[in-house]
This record gives C-alpha cells, structure tokens and sequence, in this order.
C-alpha cells in the first residue's frame, strides 16, 4: 500500500472512532425522573431557557433579576408547567409553548432538584 | 462513580467560569476559529503569501505550532461536551449540519497532522488538507456559536 494513503485511513478510522463515540453518549446526564414526566429534552431546553427565560430568572435559573431563583427551588413538572402556561406576577403566560415548553419544563426541574 | 455523574461534574467545572455549558462551547470554539485565523495567516507567511505582514523569520513557525496546539485544548472540551454527551443528532438542518461536519473534524485534523510529518506526499497536499481543516472548524463555529451568540444570548 502507498504511504500516501495513511492520512486517509487514519482520518477516516478517527471519523469512525468519533461516530461511534457520538452514537454511544456515553456520558449523557442522568435526568431526575420527574423531569422526563413533560417529554421534554433538556439541552433544548437550556437553550430555550436562555433565549426567553434568562433576562428575569438570570443564566442557569440562578437569579438575580426580576423572577424568582430557579436554581434548587424543588419545583415538580406540573408547578413549573402551570407557570410557564398560565404565568405568574408580571411573568406573561405561554411564553414558550409546544416543544419549547416541554423541553423548558425538563431544563427547569432538573435545575431544581436539590 | 457512574458514569452519568461525569456530565455533572463536568458541568460544575465549566460553570466555574462560564454561565453554562453551551456559552462555554460558543466560546472556546469561538477560540479556536480565532487560533485557525491565526494558522491560516501564518501558514500562509510561510508559504511565501501575504508578504505584506511583518512577520518574518523564525518566530512564524512557532507562532503556527502553538497557536495549532491551543487551538486544539480550545476544542477538546467542546469535543467533549458534544460527542459524549449530546450525541449525535438531527433535530433541524442546522444541529443535523453541525453534527456531520463534527464527526469529521478530528479525522480531518489527523490527518493534516500526519500530511505535516510527510515529506514524500506532493507539494499541495497540507495547504488543501490545512485549508480543510480551517474550513471544517470554520462550519462547526458558523452552525453553532455564530447561532448562539446572535439569536440566544452574547454573554459569557
């Protein structure tokens, strides 16, 4: 075999390797088990959480702005959900709705869980 | 330890100096495109191009390695976050975009390496496979950092 062919071979076993590894997730979270109660995806909600949650309830739920810490709070899926639906204070309702909700719920009570 | 308990250690750790672990990867990858540019200029300063730029001499090559080596910590991280937590996926065409063109980023940067360590291959090999390298890290930041710092949040 030629020597030019090695970056190839290697290249395409590291794509390989990666595929696999990327398949396997093999570090993905544990999520709380009543997160999964909404369905929802938790880094999409992370996402969601920053673009339309973050400038009241601060980055990571942590606080700091008009809404309450998330961060710790024990909230359950069905009282997350009850807020992100019908609002709360000056919190407007339905902010995210369909898939964004769920994943919101998801992201959300994982950053309660004590 | 389980496994699982990883991505949360890993998390605690990221978030010691970044908000989250999504602003952490827009911004090491946002490292790494600038170390690329860097590359880019630079291997071109050694190839005879862009002989405008004042850079002359020895300290070329060793600005190229190293800006190359940090570059690639800049990655690992991100490597980590995105393959062995996230997995692959393809959601919409941007996530399914971005998880392509990064199963083959480290299989294009070995193989650039090894292109580097070969003096029989021809002369327009490592530029093509430099220039694909950069090009590769080039889509991954366009898909995923450019996204997140413009349309969900520009902040550390």
């Amino acid at each position: 075999m030629r020597r030019g062919w090695r970056p190839i071979l290697v290249g395409g076993a590291v794509v390989a390797g990666t595929f696999a590894l990327a398949q396997a997730q093999m570090f993905e979270p544990s999520v709380p088990a009543v997160a999964t109660v909404s369905g929802g995806d938790i880094y999409r909600g992370e996402i969601a959480f920053e673009r339309e949650c973050a400038s009241c309830h601060g980055t990571g739920g942590a606080g700091g702005g008009v809404g309450p810490r998330l961060q710790g709070s024990g909230l359950d899926a069905a009282a997350v959900r009850a807020a992100v639906q019908q609002g709360r204070g000056v919190m407007p309702a339905a902010l995210v709705s369909g898939e964004d909700e769920a994943d919101v719920v998801a992201y959300v009570v994982s950053l309660s869980t004590p | 330890m389980p496994l699982a308990d990883v991505s949360e250690t890993y998390a605690d750790l990221v978030t010691t100096v970044f908000s989250s672990t999504i602003a952490a990867k827009a911004w090491l990858a946002t490292a790494a495109l600038a170390l690329a540019l860097v590359q880019v200029t630079t291997a071109a300063r050694m190839w005879g191009r862009l002989r405008f730029l004042p850079m002359r001499g020895p300290i070329v090559p060793r600005v190229h390695r190293w800006s190359g080596r940090i570059a690639f910590l800049c990655t690992l991280p991100v490597f980590f976050h995105c393959v062995t937590i996230l997995g692959f996926r393809t959601p919409d065409t941007r996530v399914a975009v971005h998880s392509l063109v990064g199963t083959f980023f480290y299989g294009v940067f070995a193989a650039k390496v090894l292109i580097v360590r070969d003096r029989s291959l021809p002369g327009w090999a490592l530029p093509v496979a430099g220039a694909t390298l950069a090009s590769t890290l080039g889509l991954l930041w366009l898909s995923s950092s450019l996204w997140y710092l413009t349309n969900v949040r520009f902040g550390f």
